[in-house]
């Protein structure tokens, strides 16, 4: 595994405290404050990870990832943004990015040193990669059980903000689950979907809960791995773009807004496939006034 | 008049002049025509020897009538059948005539010949004279209804003027109050009524007349057709337009002025201009949030590194502190350029860098995403200054440039330009190379409320705005716009030229 990152910033300040910061983690790094000085860089060293601010001088952050994987197909790449990653979810979907960091305050070190982390070692499976503490999980082995698996959850929760919070999206990130990605149901055909379903052993969805000093954590795995990147950028990009009326473009679609609704409402939406194995939906939610700010994209497939 | 003055040209005849006296006419003589022009009091009747005609040249007859001033003239004949045969070749011949013609030809038409008389004796003095008398009363009969008809016509003038709703008012250009309407009364606040040839100073208040004084004064000058100005007496908001009255000859006689209260008006525009500034705090506002985002988060990332550090050696710590202490400066400047825009008139018109009114403008919608794709070029002169209200600035360019990037559908490049125009002047083009302007927003594009923006999406105040702030500050907007290529020019008053013409008018 190559630990080198390439960090792209024209705000030198923050290249500053954030190399300082990763260095103190053990990676070796390099800066460069626009886009020109990091393709110099990288054509002179390999580099494992090249992280970006999106809104620079001269050539954007979208531009110099696209023309650096064009040139190193196996450097890795994310972005890094103080904006609102909702106004760059069409260009995420049009360069085919999961990845955007946003710059938080109180600054989430924890998230950046779990996404650098998580993109470098492809390791991304698990709660316990998200949380400091132990974890509970069960096996949702029939639509029948849904239920009483949400309740046992809600319960668990420290405070009523999470109760609040995962009540209103674990149904729909569940039934989905079980549906689409365990039964290849087609999402656009949910009438047609039958009321009680049962999975078979290798079709059971793993359900992983917990908590930590600053936060809840939920996970939702199938065992198929049917979801792609680029169908959640779809959908989390027809729904944050606002037609000429006002509204988001995906209103009347017929599914993907569950997905979008549920990013909205949580803290922390993070999406990791293994393409025909498994899909993982990780759910975090902060405690009340922490990392206020905007919410990244955090999409990542093997 | 009692005594009427007969003007005796070479008339030597015995007692004539004791006959005068009694009879109430008080004789002046001259030995000759030509001395008639040397007299200097009013005559009413000229009674000329016949032999001073007979002798007389054209010329002198010419001058006698110009010297009778309108006077009969009477000749003196001792015996109507003794005529001299001058005097006769004279009227057959049309000497006499011949003046009278002359004058017609010249317009000047009065019939002298009828005020020929001839005749001996004290008689044809009696009938020259009465014949001016009657005409005297005739003129007397028509100088009344003269005046009657003048009366019936400014009866009129002040049933028209008093009807209309504007304000009315004439100052002559001796400075005196020649015709005042009931609404401008109530409009200068004025108490008393009879103002007619009061003296404009005595009369308007403080500030009218140090208008007038100064319209008064550039009314002799050079003028245009008419002027405008906008004057607060008390909360009201008037407007005047003075327009220069002429005598027949283009020599000025006196200043007209119509008032109007234009409070409403000004209040209702002055509401529109607060709303698109509103507007305006909103898009710099949601910009400052953005950039305050990036401070912010180096801040709170220092600030856990130096909790999280175990030691700190020195250097590391003076590092550290310089750039939190760094960023919060920041922070401060961002605030506080919203504040100096929204605090209303808090800020005294001063010196700017028009270079970096352009930049600040620039970060307050550069995070937009519609900028993302778009390019700016920056092509600035440097050194430029401009003189006045900061925000107001950054409201006009702010406009043009949002205007710029949605013609671009946040594709393309804005090039912003700045350069002299000899020392008066500032020039800035906003360059885009956008769709362009349709031809019938050209004519459109500066009027309030027009937008080509979707409802809801565009006041259609932005431009009107900028168009009324560039106005009011002695500059001038235009624009030229063909696809791919519409600049919109600002040209501003040198900030250097403003100062200075403050200070030379201050002292």
């Amino acid at each position: 595994m190559n630990e080198k990152l390439l960090l792209v910033d024209d705000e030198v300040d923050f290249l500053d405290v954030l190399s300082e910061f990763l260095m103190d983690e053990g990676y070796k790094v390099s800066t460069a404050r626009d886009a020109k000085e990091a393709l110099a860089l990288l054509g002179k060293e390999t580099f494992g990870l090249l992280l970006s601010d999106i809104n620079m001088p001269g050539m954007k952050g979208f531009e110099l990832i696209k023309e650096a994987g064009r040139l190193y197909p196996s450097l890795k790449s994310a972005l890094i943004t103080a904006y609102d990653v909702r106004d760059y979810l069409y260009m995420a979907k049009h360069y085919n990015i999961g990845n955007i960091i946003t710059k938080t305050t109180p600054f989430n070190f924890e998230e950046v040193r779990l996404l650098v982390k998580n993109i470098l070692s492809e390791d991304v499976f698990g709660l316990d990669h998200y949380m400091h503490g132990p974890t509970k999980q069960t096996m949702v082995r029939s639509t029948n059980e849904i239920e009483g698996v949400i309740q046992k959850i809600v319960a668990d929760m420290p405070d009523v903000r999470h109760k609040r919070k995962f009540r209103q999206v674990l149904n729909e990130i569940i039934i989905n689950a079980v549906y689409y990605g365990a039964k290849s149901e087609r999402g656009d055909q949910k009438e047609l979907w039958p009321l009680v379903v049962n999975l078979a052993s290798d079709e059971e969805i793993l359900i992983e809960w917990g908590a930590d000093e600053e936060k809840a954590g939920v996970a939702v795995c199938d065992q198929k791995g049917v979801l792609k990147k680029e169908e959640v950028l779809y959908w989390f990009e027809r729904n944050a773009t606002k037609g000429d009326d006002g509204m988001s473009i995906g209103l009347l679609d017929e599914h993907g807004k569950g997905l979008f609704i549920s990013r909205e409402t949580i803290d922390r939406f993070i999406v990791n496939i293994k393409r025909g194995r498994k899909t993982e939906i990780v759910m975090l939610n902060y405690g009340e006034g922490l990392y206020d700010g905007y919410r990244p994209l955090w999409i990542q497939e093997m | 008049m009692n005594i009427a003055n007969i003007l005796l040209v070479n008339i030597n005849v015995p007692d004539l002049s004791d006959q005068l006296l009694s009879h109430g006419y008080n004789p002046v003589f001259v030995p000759d025509i030509p001395s008639i022009l040397d007299v200097d009091v009013p005559f009413a009747v000229v009674l000329i020897n016949q032999e001073a005609i007979g002798d007389a040249m054209a010329e002198d007859m010419e001058r006698l009538y110009f010297a009778s001033s309108g006077a009969p003239i009477a000749v003196y004949i001792d015996d109507s059948a003794a005529i001299l045969p001058g005097l006769k070749r004279a009227l057959d011949e049309g000497t006499l005539e011949r003046v009278y013609r002359h004058e017609v030809t010249n317009g000047l038409a009065t019939s002298r010949i009828d005020r020929i008389y001839l005749g001996a004796g004290l008689d044809i003095i009696v009938r020259a004279y009465q014949q001016q008398a009657d005409e005297k009363d005739l003129l007397h009969k028509e100088i009344n209804l003269r005046n009657r008809i003048l009366e019936h016509e400014r009866e009129l003038n002040a049933n028209i003027t008093g009807s209309i709703t504007s304000g009315l008012a004439i100052v002559d250009t001796a400075g005196n109050i020649f015709i005042i309407n009931e609404y401008a009364r109530r409009l200068l606040k004025l108490t008393h009524n009879d103002f007619l040839g009061a003296a404009y100073r005595q009369v308007f208040p403080e500030k009218i007349s140090r208008f007038v004084e100064n319209a008064l004064k550039k009314i002799t000058g050079p003028w245009k057709r008419h002027e405008m100005k906008k004057i607060t007496v008390d909360d009201a908001v008037l407007e005047i337009a003075t327009y220069r009255m002429n005598d027949y000859a283009h020599e000025p006689i006196g200043l007209l002025m119509i008032i109007n209260d234009i409070t409403d008006q000004e209040n209702t525009t002055a509401q529109l201009y607060r709303s698109e500034k509103l507007a305006t705090v909103g898009t710099m506002l949601s910009g400052i949030a953005h950039e305050l985002r990036n401070p912010l988060s180096i801040i709170s990332a220092r600030s856990q590194m130096a909790l999280k550090k175990v030691e700190w050696d020195r250097e590391w710590a003076i590092k550290n502190f310089e750039s939190i202490d760094g960023q919060v400066n920041r922070c401060a400047t961002i605030i506080n350029s919203l504040l100096d825009y929204t605090r209303y008139r808090a800020t005294q018109p001063t010196l700017h860098k028009v270079d970096e009114v352009l930049d600040e403008t620039l970060t307050y919608v550069e995070y937009q995403n519609i900028f993302d794709a778009i390019t700016v070029e920056k092509d600035y002169q440097g050194g430029l200054v401009v003189f006045g209200d900061r925000s107001r600035f950054v409201q006009i360019f702010l406009n043009i440039v949002l205007n710029a990037a949605d013609a671009m559908s946040g594709r393309g490049v804005l090039r912003l330009t700045t350069k002299a125009e000899g020392q008066a002047s500032v020039l800035v083009e906003i360059h885009d190379t956008g769709s362009g302007i349709n031809a019938a927003a050209k004519d459109r594009i500066f009027d309030p409320f027009f937008t080509t923006k979707e409802p809801g999406k565009g006041t259609g105040l932005g431009l009107a705005v900028a168009y009324k702030i560039i106005q009011d500050s002695g500059g001038e907007i235009w624009f030229t716009s063909e696809p791919h290529n519409t600049s919109f020019f600002v040209r501003l008053p040198s900030g250097k030229r403003k100062a200075y013409e403050r200070k030379t008018a201050a002292r």
